[in-house]
């Protein structure tokens, strides 16, 4: 059957363990800002079923923001107990090792006993920006675990649950919108890994509407469910996707909207909100027509450009950027500043909770010390992406030393040195 | 012959001529009660009542309306009253804390700190009720000299079951009630004056020439309250109000617990009211029978003393009422444990430190050897965001989920001028006898934009408070009258995070140029072209 490498079971025992073990710190978790906004707040999704259970329309006050599909589901079917955060963990972590089977050419039942497949695994379990927030009982983790079952499932060419995984994501996320012309992209092509040697897309260009037409279709329908599930009213509308676009809770969080609309004044506000929107579909053309030969490095790009410019920023969405750099080894050694972008995100990662604690709690700080670290953290995003996106087409052009050697093998022996630029 | 017809001229002016105020019909009364602690209260009350008057019919507003004569109901009110169509109206303006359990329940109900506003209007397709509702704040705000136009709808609630209709209901229209408090309001001269400019005296002659602002504004307690009630028999009735709760021990120099109206006022009633039916000061005597009265009179019923005071009397004014303690050398503060006074007491807080979240706990105490049902309701405005599956009833730490029912909740909701409606919860609980019930939930306070801030944004929001009221009858017993009566408990202070305010262009351009310098990188590496460049050496 399937197996699985040797660290994968281990970490998943783990990790359902510290979900079944009460831990001291945990609930304190639950409230903390940098862990889940209020589009993933546990509370809030408690509050949500509490509302339902009373009769009371969940998106009629400011309170909640999930989406129906979440609260059919913890309404319903099982309640939101901390084990399946921990389930999610571990389908999140399988999915990454399948895409990475599919992209070696591996079979995805059987791997090999390298150990590339445990630095995965570990890499997604272990990684910190996606372990707290799941202890935190944040929605993201769902959210994550859907985009990563779109890749995997567009990697091992298969459509129909692709774009089924996808629309899920998109309906939790819209945001995740991002994801979807390179996983369209990824269905028509192969997943395995061009970036050496790049060339124009090759594959068939026809199935593409075809294919979006489904995910339309698969949108729809789970929309037509939301609808049904709250009793037929369209409020979810505004009050789930509508939170992405209108920004209503200002609550704090390592991204950059928050504070931006916090000191926007009011007239300004809608043509700003446009902007940053804008901004982040603008960057799904131009990374997909530039990495057309990869369009799984284009989804792992995107994935970074939505870690560092989300509406509502928790440590969950770089996470997952950073957990997915361990599926391109081939471009680790292009990387020209990974000190840089390791230590920006260490000084952000411990400067945020203490920024907020002094802020907030303590009183002794303001809120400029919090929005000082957030734009640290948008720094470190910043960096990362930049970095992997040069290392992405650096990849392509080669070692110009050896060329250069060869060059002059016949003359007098003089070495030249040659370096690859952009101008 | 000329002589005698000025003569006849100058007795019919002076006479008060009866005619003239057919239909209308005004009393003054003035209540004092010293209480347990050393303080007085006095409850001033002017009741006009515009016989057969019926309120204006909302359906009627597109078309003029009758030609209103008024000889004693104040034409200022009276206008506002027909413009909107109002049935019911409440108004009260009130600084201080009311201490129901040394003080008792007042004698007026609505004791809640700061505004409080409250109409009851019947529904019209000519005008809606917000639009009536707007109109009436603004021009009672133009009225009382006080900032009541920020009674909008992020204050605006519709309570019915605690503030039901004290009158008759009219039969026309459904009526709807629209509630707003704004407990950081002032209390000032400012307000008094127009207050006294609505009584037919105004504050020449009668009870009201008592009120002094000096005296009546440096009380421990003051508040003042408009109500008009249309009563199906008797018309339309203006009631008002003034409480005070003066500390004669504070102001005297021996810390004496003696008082008289020169005392307490600074002033003494010259003369009477010649308008008034029926004007009186009626004294409520203490229980212990050490203290003495002048003037004296010669009964006392059930326990009052009452001066009447009305020009149809016979009695002459009585220049100053005093009571004083001869035995006393100075007041002695009644030893604690002290039996509170009213059947429950009620406490509010939030706990917490941080500015992100706390607990909100109110705790209800049943003095009473039997079980009392209550009503609670908490209008929250939007800053305060309630988590109510966090909510929970104890009893000395243990959790009692029987004794909260009826539980109704309205989560905010946005309303046209995007602001949020506040939240409202309503329940009835259910307190045993003798023993204190706590309510607590989580709360999580709200991050406000920089426009939303005022201007002392340190200062921080006032929340108003809750309203414990009796519940309703739900059989038509002739008794509607509760061995109690509505209970606010005091408002609360909470503390939002404030952003930095001098920082919107800092913090648009800092923010922006991040943006850009990541966005420019990345354009920059997918458009440029690549080339090998040989380095010189």
């Amino acid at each position: 059957m399937d197996t699985p490498p040797p660290v994968l079971p281990v970490l998943v025992c783990l990790r359902l363990l510290l979900a079944v073990l009460p831990l001291p710190g945990q609930h304190l978790l639950k409230h903390d800002n940098q862990l889940s906004s209020p589009l993933t707040s546990y509370l809030r999704l408690n509050e949500g079923l509490w509302l339902l259970d009373n009769g009371i329309d969940p998106y009629m006050g400011g309170a909640f923001h999930h989406s129906p599909l979440l609260l059919s589901l913890f309404s319903t079917i099982v309640p939101p107990l901390p084990l399946i955060w921990a389930v999610s963990d571990a389908v999140g972590a399988w999915a990454l090792l399948r895409i990475w089977r599919a992209r070696q050419g591996l079979s995805p039942h059987k791997g090999t006993r390298s150990n590339a497949e445990n630095l995965i695994v570990s890499v997604y379990l272990l990684n910190p920006y996606l372990l707290l927030p799941s202890l935190a009982l944040s929605t993201s983790t769902f959210e994550n675990t859907l985009a990563l079952l779109a890749l995997m499932f567009a990697s091992e060419g298969k459509p129909s649950p692709a774009l089924l995984a996808i629309a899920f994501t998109v309906h939790l996320a819209p945001s995740f919108i991002l994801l979807l012309l390179p996983i369209l992209m990824l269905l028509v092509a192969s997943p395995a890994s061009r970036l050496a040697s790049s060339r124009p897309f090759h594959g068939s260009l026809k199935r593409i509407p075809f294919f979006f037409g489904k995910f339309i279709l698969y949108w729809l329908v789970l929309v037509g469910a939301a609808c049904t599930m709250t009793g037929g009213s369209w409020s979810w509308v505004m009050g789930s996707w509508g939170a992405s676009l209108t920004l209503p809770d200002l609550t704090p969080n390592p991204g950059l909207w928050w504070y931006f609309f916090t000191e926007m004044f009011d007239h300004f506000r809608p043509f700003f909100l446009m902007v940053f929107s804008v901004h982040l579909v603008i960057y799904i053309l131009p990374i997909c027509i530039k990495f057309q030969h990869d369009p799984l490095y284009a989804a792992f790009l995107l994935v970074g450009v939505l870690g560092t410019f989300k509406a509502y920023l928790t440590l969950a969405d770089p996470g997952l950027f950073l957990s997915m750099i361990s599926l391109f080894p081939e471009v680790h050694g292009y990387l020209r500043h990974p000190i840089i972008t390791t230590l920006l995100h260490l000084h952000a990662a411990l400067l945020l909770p203490l920024q907020h604690v002094l802020w907030v709690s303590e009183g002794r700080g303001n809120a400029n010390f919090y929005y000082a670290a957030s734009l640290v953290m948008g720094m470190a995003g910043g960096a990362g992406l930049v970095d992997a996106c040069w290392a992405g087409m650096r990849i392509a052009i080669g070692d110009a030393k050896a060329e250069a050697e060869e060059k002059v093998e016949g003359e007098k022996g003089k070495v030249v040195q040659w370096e690859v630029v952009q101008e | 012959m000329r002589r005698v017809s000025v003569w006849v001229g100058l007795a019919y002016l002076l006479t008060p001529s009866l005619a003239l105020y057919q239909g209308e019909n005004y009393k003054e009364d003035l209540r004092i009660q010293p209480l347990r602690d050393g303080r007085v209260s006095t409850t001033f009350s002017f009741v006009t009542v515009l016989e057969g008057a019926v309120p204006r019919n909302p359906t009627a507003l597109g078309q003029p309306d009758e030609s209103q004569h008024y000889a004693l109901f104040p034409l200022t009110l009276g206008q506002i009253l027909r413009e909107y169509a109002i049935t019911e109206l409440h108004l009260t303006l009130n600084a201080g804390k009311w201490n129901y359990d040394n003080w008792g329940h007042p004698h007026e109900a609505g004791v809640g700190t700061g505004a409080e506003l409250w109409a009851w209007m019947g529904a019209s397709d000519v005008t809606t009720v917000d639009e009536r509702w707007s109109g009436l704040r603004n021009a009672l705000s133009g009225l009382f000299c006080a900032s009541l136009g920020s009674l909008d709808s992020r204050r605006t609630s519709s309570p019915t079951v605690a503030f039901p209709l004290s009158g008759s209901t009219p039969p026309f229209a459904p009526h709807e009630l629209r509630h707003a408090s704004l407990p950081s309001e002032n209390v000032c001269t400012e307000n008094l004056t127009p207050f006294l400019k609505l009584l037919p005296c105004k504050s020449h002659a009668g009870l009201a020439a008592l009120l002094n602002p000096q005296k009546v504004f440096d009380a421990d307690w003051h508040g003042m309250g408009v109500h008009v009630i249309w009563k199906e028999g008797t018309g339309v009735e203006l009631k008002l109000t003034l409480q005070t709760v003066f500390n004669p021990v504070r102001t005297s120099a021996g810390k004496r617990r003696d008082w008289s109206l020169q005392s307490l006022f600074d002033r003494s009633i010259e003369r009477s009211c010649p308008v008034a039916s029926s004007s009186s000061v009626t004294v409520i005597l203490p229980e212990e029978k050490n203290h003495q009265i002048t003037p004296q009179l010669p009964a006392h019923v059930d326990g009052l003393a009452i001066y009447d005071l009305s020009s149809s009397s016979n009695l002459t004014i009585p220049s100053n009422i005093a009571m004083y303690w001869p035995s006393e050398h100075s007041f002695q503060y009644p030893l604690p444990p002290l039996l509170p006074l009213t059947p429950l007491s009620v406490k509010r807080t939030i706990h917490g430190t941080t500015q992100t979240r706390g607990v909100l706990y109110v705790s209800v105490t049943n003095n009473s050897p039997h079980e009392i049902s209550a009503g609670y309701l908490e209008m929250m405005p939007a800053l305060l965001t309630l988590w109510m599956h966090t909510l929970k009833v104890e009893i000395n730490s243990q959790i009692r989920s029987d004794l909260l029912s009826a539980l109704n909740y309205h989560p905010p909701s946005p309303q046209s001028n995007g602001r949020l409606s506040p939240s409202m919860l309503q329940a009835i609980l259910t307190i045993p006898a003798k023993s204190t019930l706590k309510i607590s939930m989580e709360v999580n306070k709200a991050f406000l934009k920089y426009t939303e801030h005022p201007p002392d944004a340190m200062r921080g929001w006032d929340l108003p408070g809750a309203v414990f009221f009796p519940l309703p009858q739900s059989t038509d017993t002739i008794s509607s009258s509760y061995d109690w009566e509505r209970i606010y408990t005091p408002t609360l202070l909470v503390d939002l995070p404030t952003p930095d305010f001098s920082m919107p262009y800092n913090v648009i351009i800092l923010s922006c140029t991040l943006m850009t310098l990541i966005f420019g990188s990345i354009f920059n590496l997918l458009t440029r072209k690549w080339v090998v460049v040989e380095i010189p050496e």
